[in-house]
């Protein structure tokens, strides 16, 4: 067996990572509530599905068997979560050994299909308190670059729902099961297609992430995963790590999520369908993925992103050249950073600095210069510190007053989104 | 007869050094590998590296069949892999079912030694693999039969690509010596579209 230790974080790129958040940028040029891409994939088994998001690889297998019911329960059949976190996945996951990542993954994935009673188990019992159907569920991840749960409650719930378990038939004292091709095959019973959503917490609750890749997962200070279903009830709720997070911000994230849930929901059932269609035709299953050319995207986006980080420096520079008073001079990158926010709550923080690289940037600020230029940044740098006073003390009243005392209403509007 | 088509796609996963998903037929398979890597003192040897193999079906606990699985490849990459050349360090190389259509020996033999070349670790030579059926009406074929039970035996062969030699070899169910033989002669002949096909991948995705 293996005895590789995890990678550690740097100090650097921590600092990297928290100074990108500062100025609302994320290593892979997503916006805060943007998530990666999901991509479904089923093989020829039925149950058997393989799910993708961003680079995080699962892939998940449904299998059945006829057991004796528990005593507590016996009208109801019994479904098991399995969650493997194999060395194929990060060289320090150990096979065969339970480590508390993996506890703690199974137990949330439970808590979201399991207890939530999104399968319906007493259509799983073949005679009461005899024999039931114990349906099990293997998950097992292949590549592991953040947020694990998601792209596992999605392979969980997208095998669940693809899956057909034989038929039985019950001729007084025998039970016969029927052979996939003697008679047809049945679905499971679903009555709602609950998912679970991850958010990483960072600075107690000032910059919240939508679907942290692993960097971000290791820097960040805590984990919000909340389980939501298509029809936005909430089917499970866990805060992980240590963050003093108030309540609006996770109700207000759990609002986020619920989106996100419908229309993660959607691509399963969506992706369902598809491979129904193409069931008919073809069996060919995974063979698919073979001839499928992932773009090769990886050493693009963070050039791309390097050279951003780059222009911004230069920027700076360019600015402090300008004539201005000394103490100006530091100030003026932060004027620059409020008129970045703009943009990003629209879309993706990308844009943003490539807007305002050279001609336009500039352009600006000569004009406030000729016109009324000292007014304008003395003014400007105030509510930026105020910002931090928010998160820090959070409460919205007293910054509200004391904005309304600068009488700045543009910066106002800044704070509200 | 029908040639058994080989499919892959080369670096799937981002995470290990080497990996590949590796169709044979309808049968796919998973493959990474880290390497050369830390070990464990109790399993370090002084003069060479441990060579560690992970094969993980894809329903259930592995059992003892799937040890046997392991046992198999890990034998096959110990004898191709220059391990004189990283001596107190370890060669992980992990295997995930995908789908399987009576082939999973063969592929997941091939799909380690795409791992291999794809990470580009040191081998002494290529290894591939090819599965034999043996049907119940005593005839030699490439691709499996489509039920179960018309298989009477099952040949997997493993060659190395300099020499042709013998690797290893996996058998199942009753047979002739002649028909043992035959096995390997057909393999044999089918093993050279195995090399092929790993040159041409190699090629096209430099």
């Amino acid at each position: 067996m293996s005895n590789i230790r995890k990678t550690i974080v740097s100090n650097c790129e921590k600092t990297f990572l928290l100074k990108n958040l500062a100025e609302f940028n994320r290593l892979d040029g997503r916006a805060f509530d943007e998530f990666r891409k999901v991509e479904i994939e089923f093989g020829s088994d039925w149950g058997c599905c393989f799910v993708s998001l961003g680079k995080t690889k699962v892939i998940a297998q449904v299998s059945c068997e006829i057991q004796q019911p528990k005593s507590s329960r016996p009208g109801e059949g019994i479904l098991n979560l399995n969650v493997e976190l194999n060395p194929i996945a990060a060289p320090h996951f150990e096979a065969d050994r339970q480590s508390n990542e993996q506890v703690q993954l199974n137990r949330l994935l439970e808590k979201c299909l399991k207890d939530s009673k999104a399968i319906d188990l007493e259509s799983l019992c073949i005679k009461n308190n005899e024999k039931v159907w114990a349906i099990r569920v293997d998950i097992n991840v292949l590549n592991h670059e953040g947020n694990i749960l998601d792209c596992a409650s999605i392979a969980a719930l997208a095998a669940l729902a693809h899956f057909r378990r034989p038929d039985v038939t019950c001729d007084g004292e025998e039970f016969v099961i029927h052979s996939i091709k003697q008679k047809d095959p049945i679905p499971m019973v679903i009555h709602h297609y609950p998912v679970c959503i991850t958010y990483s917490v960072f600075n107690s609750g000032l910059y919240i992430l939508a679907d942290p890749t692993l960097l971000e997962e290791n820097v960040a200070d805590a984990f919000l995963s909340i389980g939501l279903n298509a029809y936005k009830e909430l089917c499970g709720l866990h805060l992980g790590g240590k963050a003093d997070l108030s309540p609006e911000i996770i109700i207000q994230t759990a609002n986020k999520a619920a989106a996100r849930a419908s229309s993660v929901v959607q691509q399963i059932k969506d992706a369902i369908e598809q491979n129904n269609e193409i069931r008919r035709e073809q069996k060919d299953g995974f063979c698919r993925l073979a001839n499928k050319r992932d773009p090769v995207e990886l050493v693009e986006e963070l050039s791309v992103y390097l050279d951003q980080w780059s222009t911004k420096k230069k920027k700076n520079k360019r600015k402090s050249k300008e004539p201005k008073d000394e103490q100006i001079e530091q100030e003026v990158k932060e004027p620059d950073i409020t008129a970045d926010i703009k943009p990003l709550v629209a879309g993706t923080a990308v844009l943003v600095p490539k807007e305002n690289d050279d001609g336009d940037a500039i352009k600006v600020w000569d004009t406030s210069e000729s016109e009324d230029d000292a007014v304008e940044f003395v003014e400007l740098p105030h509510p930026k510190v105020e910002t931090v006073d928010i998160a820090d003390t959070d409460s919205e009243e007293e910054a509200v007053i004391v904005l309304n005392a600068d009488q700045k209403t543009k910066k106002r509007k800044k704070r509200l989104t | 007869m029908e040639a058994t088509k080989y499919r892959c796609n080369l670096d799937i996963l981002s995470r290990p050094d080497g990996s590949v998903l590796f169709c044979e037929g309808k049968t796919t398979v998973i493959a990474g590998l880290y390497g050369p890597v830390e070990v464990k003192i109790q399993k370090a040897h002084i003069d060479k590296a441990t060579v560690d193999c992970h094969y993980r079906p894809k329903s259930g606990l592995p059992g003892v069949e799937d040890r046997l699985y392991e046992s198999f490849i890990r034998n096959t990459c110990e004898t191709s892999l220059v391990a004189a050349l990283f001596p107190r360090s370890a060669v992980l190389i992990m295997l995930q079912e995908m789908q399987n259509d009576k082939q999973l020996i063969s592929c997941a033999v091939n799909a380690a030694c795409m791992a291999c070349l794809s990470s580009g670790i040191d081998m002494k030579f290529m290894f591939g693999a090819v599965t034999a059926f043996l049907t119940k009406d005593e005839e030699l074929v490439l691709t499996p039969p489509i039920i179960d039970k018309d298989i009477k035996a099952l040949f997997v062969i493993v060659f190395e690509s300099t020499e042709g030699r013998i690797l290893a070899c996996h058998t199942e169910g009753c047979f002739s010596k002649e028909q043992f033989n035959q096995a390997v002669s057909i393999c044999e002949a089918q093993c050279i579209n195995v090399f092929k096909f790993f040159k041409q991948t190699l090629l096209d995705n430099k």
